[in-house]
């Protein structure tokens, strides 16, 4: 997980790449650097975030260039670890994103042949491995090289005397932007907004020639045309505007995602995917698999489908399934993935194909990998997230898994009415939530003391303690758990006590009786409780310590609310413990490593 | 002139229930925040660098505007704490601006050609403008061309030349801002000082809001100069007369009647069979039902509205839920706001998020509060208070 941009024009290239990569740092950040092609290769590279690099940095005049982000897989985070990487004679430089699985052979033999590797990353090998093939063809080299490696290995390879820059997509996506007399390439969309909208997706095993006029494509050593897009993305949505935090900004965005994505469903003429699968037939082995907040929106969608749609539903972790997971024909299958890129999602799907199963994709980038290997594809609209913890793609996918559901439903025609007239709500509910931002931010003082919180939910609502805890520990480094209410006096009883709090969601239907009862057992064990209820809920007076309301909403749809509210509460418990909330230290957005 | 400071950190408290969960210059005229009409009018007229001094509310200006791309801006926030006054405002920039700059009021309505000939002025200046009831306003007083004082609201006025919230500065205008909390006594400072303060007078557009049933009359009024362009779908069947706008994802089903001036947002189902008559606005992802005739109002975002309602001259704010056969009609009311009773006609001004059972009545003038919810068959009046619950 890294990201890797390059450009290649009439413009200095080391403002450009510079600009390209800070958009990039939710992939990693935990050194950067990047090429420029002059005279020779100038690399500079640190243990620094972009902006420092930035400010250090030599003004250079080459108008070709390659620049990384690096989130540490092979080798710890130092300046020689740092990407480019160069080959012995500082001749060739290559950024790398992805996981070399020999490059431990590929190094000893390197090393017999007298090639000098100084860093321990897998990547050094490609560089090398340019160097040794290199017979006055830049393009065959780098063809040679890849050959020779086993593993992930997107990547964009520059060599001084040669202005082009030579790029390959293996496992991790690759875009390249389409300028006038200039061309980039980036990891994600979010890097190329400021400059172009218009890219070209690379796919699996593509190795591309760019130049300022050109792009070249070839898929297994034949010439190829890939298909242009359009981003509909700006590039307001990659900007804070006003906001402190891009958390922030992208929790207020949701009333408007929701909002986006159901007008996209509901003017559509044809349903975004049917859920019986493509060719038909029924409807009876639904299984649903993800990753981390992923995940939690699949959870909540086996409550939403198996009580709307009456069939059971089985959701998977994504990368539990790969390794021991049921895959068989009859299976239909919905798979989660916001960025359509995760490695252990894509696993998921390839694996499901070969089974034979009908697989929906739910993603929120048009053109990834996932839309093109499902079968169908339902798109959220939920903009670019910069933020590492996922906000409203997690909402969007939500609206999606509702949005799948209602057409399928077994419920009468007038509670179908009431339904669909309560989704279009949603933007307003949530609007009332973010009104009540100040009262949530004051409770978010208090929980921040604590090093130790437990979400409890019951039936729609456990997925969302899940998140809720996922939410907080990711950003504010508390330690927090999910747990079912039920489970809790399975064990984690023995925690409780005044120092750790309680977070519970109560919603108002067949589960409240059982959470009252839950939050009283907790109470009797002295732990504070903060209890997240709807507004109509009066009888949270005197049972809980402080109390969060969110609007009254129809069961059904309170994880939409509830959701909200915690992150809220996780943003500013983390903000009140003065994290550095849109990068959280060792995590980083969309996995592309298993 | 380069560089604008706009002042949008005031709540309007006058404007209650609309102004509870956004400021006066977030509210929606023409399916655009007034606050918008004054950035692009800035941009309009070659003024990129904006200084939003923000405070009330102030999400809901990051979450509409941004950093001001879409607008053709570039946006700057200062946040003004605790509001005060617009000097108070304008104070909160002190150590941001340019040598000269504009300062304008983000929630008086404004368009390109307001300001066209204003941006060229030499500071310090003031925009006055033309209006039949001075006595709302600060009154300039005037002699040749230069401003000799400005009376606020007075009892009668000298001329009926009004301060329209839109100056031109130097830095030295902080001098006098420190001892004030309002602009106009800073000038009234600045002129016993000695300064020459210039007046310009514009015939353009200029439009405040006071009260909430000023949201129709400003809605009219906007209405008549919109560009038509249907987006969405027009089922065969449908009518459409006059300078109509329909978002994109909106689908008029057939047997409907759209008569401009309209405005219609993106995401919204319309009919079968709707009358929308001349001089309304309508949000995104609105629904309205068969045999529904709206007129001369403004509904915003997410309302739902079912079979059968009647709705003139009224305000309908976000999110609320009609369930049939509601009636609004516009007629002769007296509104207590603030301790003043202004005789007006209008019909029904509801807040956000209220549900209303089938066959509800709202009298003339009645103000629905946030959040409530109306039971059948009743007949409302009068003032509601947020959250209210009519059994």
């Amino acid at each position: 997980m890294c990201g890797i941009v390059g450009y290649i024009g009439e413009k200095k290239a080391q403002p450009i790449l510079l600009n390209c990569l800070s958009k990039l740092e939710y992939r990693g950040y935990d050194s950067c650097g990047i090429a420029v092609l002059d005279d020779d290769i100038k690399v500079y590279k640190d243990i620094v975030r972009v902006k420092s690099l930035t400010r250090t940095l030599p003004a250079v005049d080459g108008t070709a260039g390659i620049g990384h982000t690096r989130w540490a897989t092979h080798g710890e985070p130092s300046k020689v670890n740092a990407h480019p990487q160069s080959d012995c004679a500082g001749r060739i430089a290559v950024v790398h994103n992805g996981v070399i699985n020999n490059f431990r052979e590929l190094r000893e033999k390197l090393t017999e042949e007298d090639h000098i590797l100084v860093s321990q990353t897998d990547t050094e090998v490609i560089p090398h491995l340019i160097e040794k093939y290199y017979n006055g063809d830049f393009e065959e080299a780098v063809g040679l090289a890849l050959k020779d490696i086993d593993g992930s290995y997107t990547m964009i390879a520059l060599m001084a005397g040669e202005p082009r820059l030579i790029a390959a997509r293996k496992d991790s996506p690759l875009i390249i932007g389409i300028g006038d007399r200039e061309n980039f390439i980036a990891s994600d969309v979010p890097a190329l907004l400021d400059y172009t909208s218009r890219v070209i997706y690379l796919e699996d095993g593509d190795i591309a020639v760019v130049t300022a006029d050109a792009v070249k494509i070839k898929e297994n050593g034949a010439a190829i045309t890939r298909e242009e897009h359009k981003v509909l993305w700006n590039v307001e949505d990659a900007q804070k505007g006003g906001y402190e935090h891009f958390m922030l900004k992208e929790i207020h965005e949701q009333p408007k995602v929701i909002r986006d994505t159901l007008a996209e469903y509901i003017s559509a003429a044809e349903p975004a995917a049917d859920l019986t699968g493509v060719e038909g037939g029924s409807l009876d082995d639904l299984v649903i698999l993800a990753c981390g907040t992923s995940y939690h929106a699949g959870l909540i969608g086996k409550y939403i489908i198996e009580r709307l749609v009456d069939v059971p539903v089985r959701v998977e972790l994504a990368d539990e399934f790969n390794y021991s997971g049921q895959a068989s024909a009859r299976n239909k299958a919905i798979v989660i993935t916001q960025s359509g890129e995760t490695t252990d999602a894509l696993k998921a799907i390839r694996k499901l194909k070969e089974a034979g199963s009908q697989v929906i994709a739910i993603t929120n980038a048009v053109g990834s990998t996932a839309s093109r290997i499902a079968d169908r594809t339902v798109y959220t609209r939920a903009g670019p997230e910069i933020s590492v913890a996922a906000t409203k793609t997690f909402m969007a996918q939500l609206i999606a898994l509702y949005w799948l559901a209602l057409p399928y439903s077994k419920v009468d025609i007038s509670r179908l009415d009431e339904l669909v007239l309560e989704i279009r709500q949603l933007p307003v509910k949530v609007q009332k939530v973010l009104d009540n931002e100040a009262a949530i931010a004051d409770c978010a003082r208090y929980l921040a003391g604590f090093d130790n919180i437990f979400f409890i939910g019951k039936g729609i609502n456990y997925p969302v303690a899940l998140e809720g805890a996922l939410k907080l520990k990711e950003i504010s480094y508390i330690h927090a758990e999910g747990y079912a209410a039920g489970e809790l006096k399975h064990g984690p009883f023995a925690l409780l006590g005044s120092g750790t709090p309680v977070v519970a969601i109560v919603a108002q239907d067949n589960t409240c009786e059982p959470m009252v009862t839950s939050i009283k057992e907790i109470k009797a064990r002295k732990s504070p409780v903060l209890a997240v209820v709807s507004e109509e809920n009066e009888n949270m007076e005197g049972l809980a310590d402080s109390v969060i309301t969110v609007p009254q909403i129809d069961p059904l749809f309170s994880p939409v609310v509830n959701s909200v509210a915690l992150q809220l509460l996780a943003y500013y418990v983390a903000r009140e413990r003065g994290c550095p909330i849109d990068f959280p230290r060792n995590l980083a957005k969309s996995v592309t490593v298993e | 002139m380069k560089q604008a400071i706009v002042l949008a950190a005031g709540e309007g408290q006058r404007l209650r229930p609309f102004t509870v969960t956004r400021s006066k210059a977030m509210l929606s005229i023409a399916d655009k925040p007034i606050l918008q009409f004054v950035v692009e009018s800035l941009a309009q007229n070659g003024i990129h660098d904006v200084i939003l001094v923000v405070g009330y509310r102030k999400e809901q200006v990051y979450d509409y505007l941004g950093s001001g791309e879409r607008f053709g801006i570039d946006i700057t926030y200062v946040t003004q704490e605790t509001q005060l006054g617009t000097a108070h405002a304008l104070l909160q920039v002190k150590d941001m601006t340019e040598d000269e700059f504009l300062v304008l009021s983000g929630d008086n309505l404004i368009k390109a050609h307001t300001i066209a000939e204003f941006v060229k002025v030499e500071p310090e200046a003031v925009l006055v403008k033309r209006v039949s009831d001075p006595e709302r306003y600060g009154v300039v007083n005037i002699e040749g061309g230069e401003v000799k004082d400005i009376v606020e609201k007075p009892k009668e006025a000298v001329s009926n030349l009004v301060n329209t919230g839109i100056y031109a500065f130097t830095k030295d205008v902080f001098k006098f801002a420190e001892s004030v909390l309002d602009i106009p006594d800073v000038l009234n400072n600045m002129i016993a000082e000695g300064y020459n303060i210039k007046a310009m007078e514009t015939a353009g557009t200029w439009l405040d809001v006071v009260y909430p049933w000023d949201i129709i009359s400003l809605n009219e009024a906007v209405l008549q100069n919109i560009d038509v362009s249907l987006g969405g779908t027009i089922e065969s069947g449908a009518s459409i007369k006059g300078k109509v706008m329909v978002g994109e994802g909106t689908v008029v089903r057939a047997g409907s009647c759209i008569y401009g001036p309209v405005v219609i947002g993106s995401g919204c189902d319309i009919g079968p069979n709707v009358c929308v008559m001349p001089a309304t606005s309508i949000g995104d992802n609105v629904v309205i039902s068969p045999f529904t005739e709206i007129k001369n109002s403004v509904i915003g975002n997410d309302v739902a509205i079912g079979a059968g309602c009647i709705i003139s001259d009224s305000v309908i704010d976000k999110g609320c839920v009609f369930k049939g056969r509601f009636t609004a009609i516009g007629g002769h009311s007296e509104v207590r706001v603030n301790g003043e009773s202004p005789s007006v006609n209008v019909g029904a001004m509801m807040g956000e998020d209220c549900v209303v059972e089938s066959n509800v009545t709202a009298q003339p003038g009645v103000i629905v509060g946030n959040y409530c919810q109306i039971q059948i068959s009743r007949v409302i009046n009068g003032r509601l208070p947020d959250g209210s619950l009519v059994y």
